[in-house]
């Protein structure tokens, strides 16, 4: 059990997002300044309250140079969390357990990405290093090449379909039609459309593919008892608890060499975020799930346990599943690797959503499920 | 990438993985296994993660094989590749070295790439695959599969 100190329990005190853009017209250390001062604006806070900065490692502006742009005076804690789209709860977690031990008070955690201006990280890529070596010269190169194969795998295992898929992508475009921040809010969707659309990399299709965005967010972590003196915008969302995970023999998207092929990090994490935060399935009102690729979404059903191994696109379909992807998520909001996700989970708990679910307690919001990653749970009440 | 002179992304060997290329080059497939406790490794690293005895030893493995997954390639791809769409990527997993799963593309008998989405040679999990060897568009030798 981990410990609790309500006075040191994490709050999300303030978001704030850019408007998502194919061309965002700024560089991602501009962008990201202004997420990271809307932000603070949204929390009552200013740069001087500022005392940690944490990032994701494929994040191209460094801590320093986000706090030499913004004018943060001193930082007294920061870092950054590996394996790309996995790396967002994780760099939110490394923010929280600084707080909950009492080294910081406040804390900015943010994701600036020119994915669709500054091209595709992919594109270029000449050497193959490291566990490259034996996979991008056999043309394995996109991420989707290499998520084809596992979810090849998964359909077999599981007995998914392509409809299945289908249906997510549908489910998460109808909420981005109700988004007026999402890339693909007058674009609708339906599954002649999706079985119509061409093949990237089989089984998955064009629409099984998140966005590629220029975006830019940030949210503000405060300790409790500093939270309780704030004049923020808006009502807190508590961070009730969270996980990272990686199973064993694990690799970042090409994880099909070690025993249990098939499994995602995922299916580490969930264990340890249900004993983390004392909460079971039941207890989740709305997710918001890693999306870089449609099958993703089943198999976080399954691997958090809402239903049986298995079943997760039967969930989907089911009158128990619950809202998930409310802001059109990586598919159809915009893909600034899961950023959006956490951002859109404190809203939620807020209530403040595009898609507002009524009553939120508690939302998971997950990084992504095929490198290693982890999860988070925020929630409306206080420890 | 220099549009002019398309190339495919080439392999980087370091200490831990140059004995595999050095093998490839060679026209030989080898893979890791623990003189100490028989265990198969891939991919390639300096001791065995299971009983942590040093140097596993390079063995030479015959590449029979079976699909155990495999996708096809469709637009956009490196430039390289734009004439070639669609072939195929198999994850195979050897024979000789039960638990060694390997990435290789789809070739015929001579070892040239195929233009296929895999239909015509049969390919579904389960189905045997035999090595070959293709050279890619820089030169570079790669173990690839053809159906047996």
């Amino acid at each position: 059990m981990t410990i609790r100190n309500k006075n040191r329990q994490p709050v999300v005190a303030g978001v704030h997002g850019l408007p998502y853009s194919k061309d965002i017209g700024m560089t991602e250390r501009h962008s990201g300044a202004l997420a990271i001062l809307g932000a603070l604006d949204d929390a009552g806070l200013t740069v001087n309250d500022v005392e940690g900065l944490t990032r994701y490692v494929w994040q191209p502006t460094t801590e320093m140079e986000m706090a030499r742009v913004t004018g943060i005076p001193n930082l007294k804690w920061f870092g950054a969390q590996d394996y790309g789209g996995g790396a967002g709860p994780p760099t939110v977690a490394l923010a929280c357990a600084a707080i909950e031990l009492g080294l910081i008070d406040v804390a900015v955690v943010w994701r600036s990405r020119n994915r669709s201006s500054g091209g595709r990280p992919w594109a270029g890529q000449m050497l193959a290093e490291g566990q490259d070596q034996f996979e991008r010269p056999f043309g394995i190169v996109r991420p989707a090449d290499g998520i084809a194969l596992i979810v090849r795998l998964w359909m077999k295992q599981f007995g998914w379909t392509r409809e299945d898929f289908g249906q997510v992508a549908i489910t998460v475009r109808g909420h981005a039609n109700r988004n007026p921040m999402a890339m693909m809010r007058a674009k609708t969707l339906d599954m002649e459309q999706y079985l119509a659309s061409r093949m990237i990399a089989e089984p998955l299709c064009l629409f099984d593919n998140c966005l590629e965005t220029d975006g830019a967010l940030a949210i503000v972590l405060v300790a409790a008892e500093r939270a309780r003196d704030l004049n923020a915008k808006h009502p807190p969302a508590y961070v009730t608890g969270y996980a990272l995970g990686s199973g064993p023999e694990v690799y970042a998207m090409t994880n099909y060499y070690g025993e249990r092929l098939g499994d995602s990090p995922n299916a580490y994490v969930a264990p340890e975020l249900w004993k983390n935060t004392g909460l079971k399935p039941e207890d989740i009102d709305v997710v918001q799930i890693y999306d870089a690729f449609t099958p993703q979404v089943p198999l976080f059903f399954q691997e958090f346990g809402f239903c049986g191994e298995g079943e997760g696109a039967q969930y989907l379909k089911s009158d128990e599943c619950i809202p998930y992807n409310t802001s059109g998520g990586g598919l159809s909001e915009a893909y600034v690797h899961g950023f959006n996700l956490i951002v859109e989970g404190a809203r939620q708990v807020r209530g403040d959503s595009p898609s507002q679910v009524e009553d939120v307690k508690h939302t998971v919001v997950t990084g992504g499920n095929v490198v290693p990653t982890g999860a988070l749970v925020l929630s409306k009440e206080p420890w | 990438m220099n549009a002019a002179t398309p190339l495919p992304p080439k392999p980087v060997a370091d200490r831990d993985t140059q004995p595999f290329w050095d093998a490839v080059a060679e026209r030989r497939l080898v893979v890791q296994r623990c003189s100490k406790c028989g265990r198969w490794i891939w991919q390639p690293r300096p001791l065995c993660p299971t009983c942590h005895a040093a140097d596993p030893v390079w063995t030479d493995v015959s590449g029979d094989a079976r699909v155990v997954s495999w996708t096809v390639l469709h637009p956009p791809v490196l430039t390289v590749w734009h004439d070639k769409l669609p072939f195929v990527i198999l994850l195979v997993e050897l024979d000789d070295a039960p638990g060694v799963r390997m990435i290789g593309q789809l070739v015929d008998a001579a070892g040239d790439l195929l233009q296929t989405d895999g239909t015509a040679q049969g390919i579904d999990f389960g189905a045997g695959v035999s090595l070959r060897w293709r050279v890619d568009e820089a030169g570079q030798t790669l173990p690839a599969w053809t159906v047996s």
